[in-house]
């Protein structure tokens, strides 16, 4: 199986260690990456706000650069992924605007004609790996790891959009962490909002309401918190010593990116997997049992 | 067989009764069966439990109208026209912010006020900040020019984001669901509920810029969090997020650029690289501020989460030429 492969800029810079660990495990599942690499930010959640035009632009670009590879687009974060299905539903639904960007976009030989299909790694475990398979090919089953989901927004909302569901009934994560071996425990941050989008200017929002979801998971038993979305994990894992501070309390939750839990149960290395580059230190070969 | 989901198969997993009928969600009971009902009251500390009998249709409502007419007579809870319109009678059932009279009954269900604003008794919550705010923000239409008269001309593709915050009911649910304004004072954001009142007029493209510049102003606008929670319970389906707040920042960018600081640092950014590079962003937001926290600055650079290297060395590559060109404002259509 090939996908055009979209990191995003979160997992080529603070989370490089995503990007590392999903390669590793895209092979072990067998698992083609086509990186795009002309392929530019989808402007975050701000492009959108301020500059549409710009925005539709750069994201039906990368899935005209997916689109002339003839490839389905596998993103690994959340927000590129939101970014990508708003440009690519109103590229559909407004004729008018699909032809002023491919307009732009001819002037160097790209186009768009809305046939790339979307897929976040989460939903290509289920849609293009299967259950079965995927427990095939477990090697080192997770028992005894207990694991926080920590869906993040923008592939749970908005809601009757994209097909996505209310987001509290969201169990893809913890089916997934079942089929691992794992056992997901429930609390009360799953699908709530880790405050990343104006963590750039203005850090408090992020750390105050990501540090009752920390807690929660931490009250509710779980050895670490697994996360599709970088941005999520950036504030969960890199913010969490100022979390602490601010709450005055350690909580010393380690946080997983999900293609690096995938790993861990196909039996990759947690060096492999630079579990190491995060900032709260984990030790899955005392936490498995 | 194969097991594999279909495309978009996977994010419906979890899929039950939402965005199904009442009638469907109903089909779950037998007549007369009893079902729990838990109510938050103010003047106990423990939620007080009734069993209600279910009735066939059962909403909230009538969970709520049963137990004041037969255990709890002095339950306190508002509504009015029961059909989804007057947008008195939102609560929370189960964690979620409901019209009363349009949600259909749990087995077993917990009803709680509204959250972020106080509670006057029971289900009843004090609606004044809310107003105040809105107040505040002068939600209505002045001209620049004098009226025309009749009639004006005005595309419905001009009042495309402006006639969908005019569906709104002003239930208060997505001022409880948001996570920001559940931060209280920490932030000076007006909230979901007041700024869908503003889009209504500041969206308008009839109304002054001047006048709009001076309500954005304030709305603490740019610490929206987009987690999308307000459109979520949204009785209205209004998109909150993507068709009245973002336009309402598009607009507060074009009219006082100083307002989106962050949001221009991330285009040019994005602009100049192709990509992020999060240490770049946070310094041109931030300036040199940004380097005070030095522990947490060695903190990140002993584990590799910032790359001073790459930051202040910016490469040319092919995504940076194309997001200089596509981002560029003399190449637009």
């Amino acid at each position: 199986m090939r996908f055009a492969y979209y990191p995003g800029c979160s997992a080529r810079s603070t989370c490089a260690e995503l990007n590392e660990a999903t390669h590793r495990v895209a092979a072990g599942l067998g698992l083609e990456l086509v990186q795009l690499e002309s392929a530019t930010c989808t402007g975050a959640r701000e492009l959108r706000a301020i500059d549409p035009v710009g925005f539709y632009t750069l994201n039906v670009r990368i899935l005209g650069l997916a689109e002339r590879e003839g490839l389905p687009l596998m993103t690994i974060c959340n927000t590129c992924t939101l970014n990508v299905l708003d440009a690519h539903a109103a590229f559909v639904d407004d004729a008018e605007l699909a032809a002023s960007i491919n307009d732009r976009l001819a002037k160097e030989g790209l186009g768009y004609t809305g046939r790339t299909r979307i897929s976040h790694f989460l939903w290509v475990l289920y849609e293009d790996i299967g259950e079965a398979r995927l427990r095939s090919l477990v090697r080192r089953p997770l028992t005894g790891l207990t694991v926080a989901a920590f869906y993040g927004c923008h592939i749970t909302r908005p809601p009757q959009r994209y097909k996505f569901v209310d987001s509290r009934n969201n169990v893809a994560l913890e089916r997934l962490a079942e089929i691992l071996g794992c056992r997901p425990i429930d609390y009360s941050g799953r699908t709530e909002c880790c405050g990343f989008h104006t963590a750039a200017y203005d850090e408090r929002i992020a750390i105050k309401l990501t540090g009752q979801h920390i807690q929660s998971a931490k009250v509710n038993g779980a050895k670490t918190m697994i996360t599709p979305c970088p941005l999520c994990h950036t504030v969960l894992d890199s913010f969490q010593r100022e979390i602490e501070q601010d709450m005055g309390q350690k909580l010393d939750m380690p946080v997983l990116h999900l293609p690096q839990l995938v790993g861990l149960a196909l039996g990759l290395s947690p060096e492999e997997l630079r579990i190491d580059r995060h900032m709260v230190q984990f030790d899955p070969r005392a936490a498995i049992l | 067989m194969s097991d594999l989901l279909a495309p978009g198969e996977a994010r419906q997993l979890g899929q039950n009764e939402r965005y199904d009928t009442v009638a469907a969600r109903n089909s779950r009971f037998a007549a007369g069966e009893m079902i729990t009902v838990r109510v938050r009251r103010s003047d106990a500390a423990s939620i007080a439990e009734f069993r209600v009998p279910y009735r066939k249709w059962m909403r909230v409502l009538d969970a709520l109208n049963w137990i004041a007419e037969n255990q709890a007579t002095d339950l306190a809870y508002r509504w009015f026209c029961g059909s989804k319109m007057c947008g008195t009678c939102a609560v929370r059932m189960n964690g979620r912010e409901v019209l009363a009279c349009w949600e259909a009954v749990e087995p077993d269900m917990t009803v709680e006020p509204l959250r972020n604003l106080p509670v006057i008794r029971d289900l009843v919550v004090d609606r004044a900040p809310f107003e105040r705010k809105v107040a505040e923000l002068e939600p209505w239409l002045e001209r620049p020019v004098a009226y025309a008269g009749f009639p004006e001309p005005l595309t419905h593709k001009q009042m495309k984001n402006a006639s969908k915050a005019l569906d709104c009911i002003g239930c208060m649910c997505c001022y409880s669901a948001c996570p920001v304004i559940g931060l209280g004072d920490l932030t000076d954001f007006a909230g979901p509920a007041p700024l869908v009142q503003l889009g209504q007029t500041a969206l308008d493209p009839r109304n002054d810029a001047a006048k709009v510049s001076r309500s954005l102003k304030l709305t603490g606008i740019f610490n929206c969090v987009s987690c999308y929670k307000c459109e979520e319970v949204c009785p209205a389906s209004i998109p909150i997020v993507s068709q009245v707040i973002e336009p309402l920042k598009a607009r507060a960018v074009a009219l006082m650029p100083e307002m989106a600081k962050h949001s221009n640092a991330l285009r040019s950014v994005v602009a100049e690289r192709g990509y992020v590079d999060p240490s770049a962003l946070v310094l041109r937001v931030r300036g040199l501020k940004a380097l005070s926290n030095l522990p947490r600055v060695l903190r990140l650079l002993i584990r590799g989460k910032i790359n001073p290297i790459k930051t202040f060395l910016q490469r040319r590559t092919a995504a940076s030429d194309a997001a200089r060109q596509y981002l560029s404002r003399g190449d637009r259509p």
